[in-house]
């Protein structure tokens, strides 16, 4: 679990880490969606420099980034390869029953490793340089129009930030229960799957037990404290919409026109 | 066969290796005897609760070497080598009654010698009389162990370490959050078991009033290093130093410390109640029981 880097913070100061968390967000998305106009080498290349740029406003090293890439290799791996051999049209370099190779296979094989590696970095992005409470103030705030369709925004909001302060909580208590069991002479991740399915309910059990007492003892606090739902509450933390936000903005509608235009 | 526990030059790194990287203990040499009962003291995060989860083999050490129970941990000692070590090495964790998982309080205790390969019968035996050896009710065995309170169900974690029957207890900070009655009798009852079934204990505590109690042996740590190592007179005879490497000293001693200031001599510096009185009785006997010094 050492290695997952995907949804971890690193303390920062750069141009990115001070963006407002709703301006990174929506962005993070946006970027999402228009990784599927790419359709040629033009528009990739212009999609990597726009995420290296990012990189390096972020002042975090690209290591990083390829370390985030590494848990989901075998899934991409996976897809380049059923597009490199499934695909049909083009010059066919080679065919074995239902397999072929055409040059329009490869292309596509690529652009897919290219849209994956590109979504990763840049989600990979915005959790490293946001922490999960801005994360989810944000995401407050961006789903704010969804009140008007009755959505519960704000208990959804603090579920969020409370499912997220958490889960760092929840992995200390997971590692030491574990370790107390293998105290005990638990092999977890050894054996059959039978014995590795039995070796986790001593984990599960007081996992879930401690969940409730901790869920029980968090809503009695909040109560004492005056919590009394979402309706009439004021922030403590502010958002602040700058300008380098806008310019954000801006530069990212300028790459949606680039894009639009370089597209065969 | 040998229990003793020796630490060569052990160094430890949390996710050694990656971005996140930080070292936790650095040259770490000991010597623990069989037997013996050692305190582990230091501030919060000074590394104590690391080096214990080495002694049981949760841990590897990045670098350097620790034998315990005639076991050799080295970096590269795989999984399979530690359960032998684990059965020798009874581990009780800081607020150990999150450990519990089975339907009753009776199969709860017995689960680690099951695990170790005792059947059923034996297991059961064992598990009735390390209840009673931690002062449960009989009345609670087929209780469940979420019905219990907290005190109660901290004695079941603790009976269900002692039912592996090992030769090193380690106790990482057995009596938090215990009322003060509940810390006595836990106290006492290793105590009890290390001097009639001479288990060798090893104690992470943040009460000087035990260490002085109990231990003979202290070791105490400071940013993941062993900054002294001796017994208790030795290291509660150096106020100016403890207070620097922010420890306390016990009550008792504390108050001989301020009674020296005053001009009564104490030597050697007095660990319990009883030996303070003792020295001021034998004080005040030599000066004709009238005047103080």
């Amino acid at each position: 679990m050492d290695k997952m880097l995907l949804g971890r913070y690193i303390n920062g100061d750069s141009l990115i880490h001070r963006m407002d968390p709703r301006a990174k967000l929506f962005l993070s998305f946006y970027f999402i969606v228009i990784v599927f106009l790419c359709n040629n080498w033009q528009t990739y290349t212009l999609m990597v420099a726009i995420v290296l740029l990012c990189v390096k406003l972020s002042e975090i090293s690209l290591g990083f980034f390829i370390k985030g890439v590494r848990p989901l290799i075998w899934l991409i791996l996976f897809t380049v390869l059923l597009q490199i051999f499934f695909s049909t049209g083009g010059d066919p370099y080679w065919q074995w029953g239902p397999f072929t190779v055409t040059d329009a296979g490869i292309i596509n094989g690529v652009f897919v490793f290219c849209r994956f590696v590109l979504i990763i970095f840049m989600s990979t992005l915005l959790t490293l340089t946001t922490t999960p409470l801005e994360i989810s103030d944000g995401l407050e705030s961006l789903l704010k129009p969804l009140l008007a369709l009755k959505v519960p925004v704000y208990e959804i909001a603090l579920m969020l930030s409370i499912a997220l302060r958490f889960v760092p909580t929840l992995m200390d208590e997971t590692t030491k229960i574990m370790n107390a069991q293998r105290a005990r002479g638990v092999n977890f991740g050894e054996g059959g799957l039978i014995k590795q399915i039995k070796a986790v309910i001593p984990l599960l059990i007081p996992l879930f037990v401690s969940s409730f007492n901790r869920a029980e003892d968090l809503a009695t606090a909040m109560e004492a404290r005056g919590y009394h739902g979402g309706a009439g509450r004021t922030k403590y933390r502010k958002q602040e919409w700058k300008t380098k936000d806008t310019l954000g903005v801006v530069m990212f509608l300028l790459v949606t026109l680039a894009l639009v235009l370089l597209r065969k | 066969m040998v229990m003793s526990i020796d630490i060569e030059k052990l160094n430890f790194e949390y996710q050694s290796k990656t971005p996140f990287a930080h070292r936790a203990l650095t040259d770490v040499s000991l010597q623990i005897s069989d037997g013996s009962y050692t305190a582990i003291i230091g501030h919060t995060g000074s590394g104590k609760s690391t080096l214990l989860q080495h002694l049981n083999g949760l841990l590897r050490p990045t670098s350097g070497q620790l034998t315990v129970a005639g076991n050799l941990i080295t970096p590269e000692t795989k999984n399979k080598e530690l359960n032998e070590l684990r059965r020798h090495v009874g581990f009780v964790f800081q607020f150990p009654e999150a450990q519990l998982f089975e339907e009753t309080v009776l199969k709860d205790i017995a689960f680690a010698p099951k695990n170790f390969g005792k059947s059923e019968e034996e297991s059961e035996q064992i598990a009735r009389k390390m209840a009673e050896l931690v002062g449960l009710p009989s009345e609670v065995l087929e209780r469940s162990p979420f019905e219990l309170s907290g005190g109660q169900m901290r004695r079941v974690a603790i009976a269900g370490v002692l039912a592996m029957e090992p030769e090193i207890l380690i106790l990482d900070e057995p009596t938090a959050g215990l009322d003060p009655k509940g810390r006595l009798e836990m106290m006492q009852m290793f105590a009890r078991l290390h001097k009639q079934q001479h288990l060798t204990i090893i104690l992470v505590t943040h009460q000087m009033n035990d260490v002085a109690d109990y231990a003979d042996h202290v070791i105490v740590m400071e940013a993941g290093q062993v900054i002294a190592d001796s017994t208790p007179a030795e290291v509660f005879s150096h106020p100016d130093w403890l207070a620097q490497h922010h420890l306390g000293l016990p009550q008792t001693t504390a108050f001989a410390a301020k009674l020296k200031d005053a001009g009564v001599k104490l030597d050697p510096v007095p660990l319990t109640d009883q030996a303070l009185a003792q020295q001021l009785a034998g004080l005040l006997a030599k000066n004709g029981g009238g005047q103080h010094g």
